[in-house]
């Protein structure tokens, strides 16, 4: 496999778009990992993220704002043969489906989750997202945001998450390496990308990113597996965690709950009468 | 009933929530259902674990009954206030079996004409078994001997339901408080209190609630994944599944919410498996975005659906029919659904089958609609055949046809709207599924002409669909010129109250619609026009169903409607009398 294997179009984002690097990068990392576009399932939910589809090769599912998770949860669940990928935005992870955000660390399905966090409503015209800035000015908060925003990373920690990371849409060659530790991580792994919309918000821009991240790996005493020292990387009000911020082995919710190594969806569903009606003897 | 021949009777069992009513129910329920009768029980209980009143009724009878009667001949008390709450229930000859110093507190005008035997049976349980819980037992005993019930039976029903959870202890202490309460009977039952329900054979036959049924059909027809958020009273299919899926390689899976069930089921089945979510009235408006999505993105699910009377959180353990609306109209924009709406278990159990292969056929949501009062009761019926299960995916390709095809589009414009099928992990099927407007390959397309026959694509897919689909059943004599017609669960008051009236010499057929979406209207209105007065009998204050009918140009003026929302079923009489008076006239 090559780069060009998950190339189906052009993208059509806006010129200079976060998404673009997020767009190499898993192109990058799908071909390291020699995944099949006829084993990876993309799971997408609504935004301009949503358009990943469009030009990325592979199984896709566009469903609904905010419940790209529990979609993919179902698809994972059925065939653990598949590599499940969602991508999500800030509004479609954080907001609508937030629930199902938390609820999916916790219950530790085997797939990685990339939500594109760009700060702002995009395709809906540049309204503020739960994590716009207090104060942000946009056409929904036009005396500014009175709320303060959310981190994901974070929340994702202190809900339990075994593969916690952030990279940013500026660093594609970081974004790979996260990428790669991500997807054959067994159980959920997040990684957030920090990815500035050019068009609707001109305060989380390229160079404002590039001065306000901070990379835990350079820190030569940070240790991604020390959980209560991740969480307090965040205490930097400044500067913004990315990299790969915590990891531990754990198994999964498939792991613990699967009856068996066959994939639902591909087993023989025509069963033995003589255990059909074993089953009958509890109505007797 | 209080002749010596017994063909029909309903016993009760009333008290606190706590008291074990349920429990002592459904073994009672298995006694006369081991006796060969056919048994149909009713729970009436609140939405609240402890402390406030509950009653079971277990009605036994000669004939096939999916409901209950209009009277209680025996009435179980556990405590005063159950007599003061149900004499009035109570054949005039009635039995009442309690503790003995409630009687005091009854006026004459409550007593006269019924019996009365009373069982010190608190005390008798703490004198003997140190606890009060066995005064069910001995209440159980007392029962049995007054109906001649076979002790064997019991004590073999007795070692069943307790052996496994609670040890032999349990079952022999149980088992000798049924006997010391049929020894107390021998003492207070006079010889002429006493009446036989003659044992008929009892063969091949099952004692099973409406939701086991579903649970049950969705396993034989290959439902490998469910998911589902808890909520009253459609939890027992999940709890019944989660049992049994393990050893037939199937999952369970506990959402946070109804919004992520139907979208787990949706993920799942789009990856190839057969999936199921089930829910109830506020779920179910939960789950509206994502039925437009299956409708939309053309992926089979079934929905299980037992109705609680709404609207909001409304009376979450009582009965009502009042979401047909929801499902045959709800979620925004136009998609195919099919809606079913079983009129008796065998048809839970049938219709449920039914709906997956549907689903798959015609890859749409489709929903089976039953009530309360058939999910959480128990019924006889006779056993269902497992080696007819038919299983058909339709046009989901295999990887060999798959293979043959030069260029796969995942919703190709066919001559039925029906488009061939592939699943992640085959060769040659990558496609998308797209819950924004798309062209033949999945990808998104907002230009009109494509909008267009997409839209005619998918909406036609049901055109034919009609004489696939379950049709009414009919009931009755063809001459007769008394219609009724009604969906679901009242089937059986529907058929008492027409038994009713034939022996008022009135001659009544009645419609059973069992398809509610597409709806069969020449079918309605070929019957609506054979009769002279119509009545659709529906548990829920609208009317949704003549609504219904109405809405598809069937000429409705002379229906009379006939309603119930008090948040329990129909008794027969209350739709024999709402018929005579209207007769009247």
């Amino acid at each position: 496999m090559n780069e060009d294997t998950y190339h189906l179009n052009d993208p059509t984002w806006c010129r200079g778009c976060g998404l673009f690097g997020l767009f190499a990068a898993l192109k990058k990392t799908s071909a390291a990992l020699d995944l099949s576009p006829e084993k990876m399932v993309v799971v997408t939910g609504i935004g301009c993220h949503g358009r990943f589809n469009n030009y990325f090769k592979a199984y896709g599912f566009h469903g609904l704002h905010g419940r790209a998770l529990p979609v993919a949860t179902g698809i994972k669940l059925v065939n653990t043969e598949l590599a499940v990928i969602v991508i999500s935005g800030d509004g479609d992870a954080y907001s609508i489906g937030l629930s199902h955000f938390v609820h999916s660390v916790r219950r530790n399905i085997n797939l990685t989750h990339i939500v594109v966090n760009n700060s702002v409503f995009g395709l809906t015209q540049g309204q503020t997202s739960p994590t716009s800035q207090h104060g942000f000015v946009s056409i929904s908060t036009p005396a500014g945001s009175k709320e303060w925003p959310l981190d994901g990373p974070l929340l994702a920690l202190t809900s339990g998450a075994r593969f916690v990371a952030r990279g940013f849409s500026g660093d594609p060659k970081q974004l790979t390496s996260l990428l790669k530790l991500a997807i054959p991580h067994n159980g959920y792994s997040l990684v957030e990308v920090l990815s500035p919309c050019v068009t609707h918000n001109k305060l989380n821009t390229y160079k404002w990113y590039k001065s306000h991240i901070r990379d835990v790996g350079r820190d030569p005493d940070y240790d991604p597996g020390d959980r209560p020292g991740a969480i307090a990387s965040f205490n930097d009000r400044e500067k913004i965690p990315v990299g790969l911020i915590f990891k531990e082995m754990g198994p999964s919710f498939g792991d613990l709950s699967l009856p068996s190594k066959m994939p639902i969806a591909l087993a023989d569903l025509h069963v033995e009468e003589a255990l059909l009606n074993k089953l009958l003897e509890k109505f007797e | 009933m209080m002749s010596s021949v017994i063909k029909d009777i309903s016993i009760m069992i009333a008290g606190y929530a706590g008291d074990g009513v349920l429990f002592t129910g459904n073994v009672l329920g298995k006694i006369l259902k081991r006796h060969g009768w056919e048994v149909a029980t009713y729970r009436d209980f609140p939405s609240n674990i402890r402390g406030e009143a509950t009653n079971y009724t277990i009605r036994a009878s000669h004939e096939k009954i999916y409901g209950r009667g209009d009277i209680i001949d025996v009435l179980m008390a556990f405590d005063c206030d159950a007599i003061l709450r149900h004499v009035h229930s109570l054949e005039p000859n009635g039995i009442v079996l309690c503790e003995g110093r409630e009687t005091e507190r009854l006026r004459p005008s409550q007593t006269r004409g019924k019996t009365f035997h009373k069982f010190p049976m608190r005390e008798l349980a703490l004198k003997n078994f140190k606890s009060e819980l066995y005064k069910n037992s001995i209440l159980l005993g007392g029962l049995c001997y007054i109906l001649n019930l076979d002790f064997q039976v019991i004590a073999k029903i007795i070692s069943e339901v307790f052996l496994e959870r609670k040890g032999e202890d349990v079952v022999e202490k149980n088992v000798s408080a049924v006997n010391l309460g049929c020894e107390q009977a021998k003492i207070i039952v006079e010889e002429h209190d006493r009446h036989t329900l003659i044992e008929r054979p009892d063969k091949g036959r099952l004692f099973i609630s409406g939701n086991e049924a579903i649970a049950l059909g969705a396993l034989a027809a290959g439902c490998r994944f469910f998911a589902a958020y808890p909520i009253c009273p459609a939890s027992e299919i999940w709890q019944w599944l989660v049992n049994y899926f393990p050893e037939f390689n199937g999952l369970v899976v506990q959402a946070e919410d109804e919004i992520s069930a139907l979208n787990m089921v949706l993920g799942a089945s789009f990856a190839g498996a057969r999936a199921m979510t089930s829910t109830s009235g506020p779920g179910a408006s939960l789950m509206m975005e994502s039925f437009g999505l299956a409708g939309m993105a053309e992926i089979p699910v079934v929905i299980a659906h037992v109705q609680r009377a709404g609207p909001s959180t409304g009376l979450p353990t009582k009965p009502e029919q009042s979401d047909l609306n929801l499902w045959v109209f709800g979620s925004h924009g136009d998609f195919p659904r099919i809606v079913l709406s079983p009129g008796t278990i065998e048809e839970l159990f049938e219709f449920t089958i039914t709906a997956f292969n549907l689903a798959d056929k015609y890859q749409c949501p489709v929903i089976v609609l039953t009530e309360q009062d058939y999910g959480q009761n128990y019924f006889t019926v006779d056993n269902v055949d497992l080696s007819d299960v038919h299983i058909d995916r339709a046009m989901l390709l295999s990887q060999e046809e798959l293979l043959k095809i030069q260029d796969f589009k995942r919703c190709e414009f066919t001559r039925n709207g029906i488009s061939p099928r592939a699943i992640p992990s085959m060769t040659n099927g990558v496609h998308l599924v797209e819950s924004v407007e798309h062209d033949e390959r999945g990808y998104r397309d907002e230009n009109p002409d494509i909008r267009v026959r997409m839209m005619e694509k998918r909406m036609k897919k049901l055109k034919g669909a009609l004489q696939d689909l379950i049709p009414p059943k009919f009931w009755g004599k063809n001459e007769a010129r008394v219609g009724v017609i009604g969906f679901g669960s009242t089937i059986s008051p529907i058929r008492e109250a027409l038994s009713q009236l034939d022996e008022k010499g009135i001659d009544a057929k009645y419609l059973q619609i069992r398809t509610l979406w597409p709806f069969h209207a020449k079918i309605v209105e070929r019957f609506m026009a054979s009769c002279e007065h119509i009545f659709v009998v529906e548990n829920n204050f609208s009317g949704q169903l003549s609504g219904l009918i109405q809405g598809q140009g069937v000429e409705c003026s002379r229906v009379i409607k006939v309603n119930k929302y008090s948040g329990h079923t129909f008794m027969p009489v209350d739709i024999s009398a709402a018929i005579l008076k209207a007769l009247k006239r």
